[in-house]
């Protein structure tokens, strides 16, 4: 019992650390693509507005929220490996 | 050096292979002939291989009761396996019902006369000098000897590692284009400024110098 609780502590803090990292490469893709379409020209306003704006829709869009599924994705793993080497 | 380079990629990549091709699930179909725990000492050089003391098959480090399952494979080769628990960290089969894997293999215990062919889906090696079995996972009835098993996990974990390594490759180079290279663009400006300015200083100096 002892084991599987520190494998959920331990394992949440691993996936927060992946979390992170994730969170901010994406944001990071978002934000040179930003950038790169305003420099390509054809946009109006200030470079810094253009961008802010950009991110602050990445923020609320369904990409950003898919990030959790470094949390899920594993969780779900483990309770099929378990399920299909104690249970079948 | 180009030979080092290459050198130290050869040990990785076989370490890295050796290390997945244990922990890894593999299938053999074989004919199970005996099933039986034995009082076993596990050694400084062979306790990697064994369950970890805090599983549930494990109370005691060193000397304890291990169940093993041993069988026959259709070229009449023999092989043992050990069936112990792995626990919840490593590796990562999440296997506690050793006791119900040791019935089933009980269960399908046949003759060479009525052999009843199993796929026992194990991990580990099996190096009789060093004394490492490895573990049974899960035993499945067979049509027969020559039954195919296709290996899903084995490939999903394959694909999802390339995936992985994919992945964190590109996460490095985002980091090294967006953070190193303009930290690293920055310093070697500041450091022209600073040659810029000693630079007008020394400039400076040399007009008191005596023209030759």
């Amino acid at each position: 019992m002892i084991a599987i609780i520190r494998l959920v502590f331990f394992g949440f803090i691993g996936l927060t650390v992946v979390y992170w990292l994730v969170a901010l490469y994406s944001r990071s893709e978002r934000r040179e693509k930003l950038e790169k379409e305003f420099d390509a020209g054809g946009v109006e306003g200030v470079r810094d507005d253009y961008i802010k704006a950009g991110l602050d829709h990445y923020e609320h869009g369904l990409r950003r929220k898919l990030i959790v599924l470094v949390y899920i994705i594993p969780a779900l793993v483990v309770i099929a490996t378990v399920y299909f080497v104690d249970y079948q | 050096m180009q030979k080092m380079k290459w050198a130290v990629w050869i040990v990785v990549i076989l370490f890295v292979a050796a290390f997945l091709h244990y922990e890894l699930p593999r299938h053999d179909i074989v004919r199970i002939t005996n099933t039986y725990n034995r009082l076993t000492t596990v050694g400084s050089e062979n306790s990697w291989a064994y369950a970890s003391p805090d599983t549930g098959t494990a109370e005691s480090t060193v000397t304890r009761d291990i169940r093993f399952i041993e069988a026959v494979f259709p070229d009449n080769s023999v092989i043992v396996y050990r069936n112990e628990d792995t626990g919840w960290v490593w590796p990562p089969y999440f296997k506690y019902d050793s006791s119900n894997l040791q019935a089933v293999a009980g269960n399908l215990k046949s003759t060479e006369a009525a052999p009843k062919w199993v796929s026992v889906t194990h991990y580990g090696w099996r190096f009789p000098f060093l004394s490492i079995y490895p573990n049974a996972v899960s035993i499945k009835e067979v049509a027969g000897p020559n039954a195919t098993i296709i290996p899903y996990v084995t490939i999903v974990v394959l694909a999802a590692l390339a995936l992985l390594l994919f992945m964190v490759r590109r996460m490095w180079l985002q980091f090294w284009e967006r953070m190193v290279d303009p930290a690293i663009a920055n310093a070697e400006e500041a450091q022209d400024r600073v040659k810029g300015f000693f630079g007008r200083i020394g400039a400076w100096f040399a007009t008191w110098r005596r023209k030759s």
